[in-house]
């Protein structure tokens, strides 16, 4: 996001906190993303319509306490999308599901390993059926939704190099394990 | 294992898509409703506040009122015993 796209959409912001009509703009801009963030982790297209309408909707009822930190506007809605399917999660009691592209993840595949196949993916899955899923929660933002560490630290409320370091010890026994050539940074 | 579970899926969006859930309409009615209950109990508290503060008010002004009688009455019966020595 460019400096002069990030003005405009404070200048939206701002009006919204008078008009919140004016909002509407930036729930069209962001609802898919945000919604596929929240059917990525909860993989039921009516839990994900639901926490997206909520997350809005809180988004819109505390927008006079939102402050420019020098994140765009998105972070904001994914920290509030996060605590939403946390609150889904714990109100529930069930297992936290990732449910993640299939295309995406041979993209990425393809990017590590020039000998990639359907079992080695299938290892991968395993692997990362067994990490933390505060580790996971980390690579998901940082390779599925294209986030970068200052982002992802503000989104999951942990320090940057935290972030940082939550990938990079996933991403180092991936190396190991499957030989493959993850970039630390993307 | 760990506490979650990782699926793969084939489409890259849900399969019914995400347009029938995208209703800005819907988020403001909600986000208006949230509003006018918070309007709602915010008066709430304030005449609680209120009650809560006059009531205090009232207890401390009766407990000074029975202050300023206590004094009175000690002197009277203070009067009283004087007057009993003295006969």
């Amino acid at each position: 996001m460019t400096d002069e796209e990030i003005r405009t959409e404070q200048e939206i912001i701002e009006r919204a906190k008078k008009d919140p009509q004016a909002f509407g703009e930036i729930y069209e801009r962001y609802f898919d993303r945000i919604f596929n963030f929240l059917y990525r982790q909860t993989d039921d297209e009516a839990v994900a319509g639901d926490l997206c309408s909520q997350t809005f909707v809180n988004a819109l009822n505390h927008l006079n306490r939102y402050e420019f930190r020098g994140f765009p506007f998105s972070a904001w809605l994914y920290k509030i999308a996060g605590n939403e399917v946390n609150k889904f999660y714990r109100k529930n009691k069930g297992k936290k599901v990732f449910s993640i592209e299939e295309v995406k993840v041979r993209e990425l595949m393809e990017q590590a390993n020039d000998d990639w196949d359907e079992e080695m993916v299938n290892r991968v899955i395993t692997y990362m059926n067994e990490l933390p899923t505060e580790m996971v929660q980390v690579l998901e933002l940082r390779f599925f939704e294209d986030k970068d560490f200052k982002e992802i630290a503000f989104i999951l409320d942990i320090t940057e190099s935290g972030a940082k370091m939550r990938t990079y010890r996933a991403l180092d026994r991936l190396r190991q394990q499957f030989n493959l050539r993850v970039k630390y940074d993307g | 294992m760990g506490r979650h579970e990782i699926r793969m899926r084939r489409q890259r969006t849900p399969a019914r898509g995400s347009e029938r859930y995208r209703n800005y309409n819907a988020v403001l009615k909600q986000h208006e409703q949230d509003m006018r209950l918070k309007k709602i109990l915010r008066v709430f508290t304030y005449f609680l506040l209120i009650a809560l503060i006059t009531i205090l008010l009232v207890i401390v002004m009766r407990w000074e009122k029975r202050q300023q009688a206590k004094p009175k009455t000690t002197s009277s019966l203070s009067s009283k015993v004087e007057s009993f020595y003295r006969k």
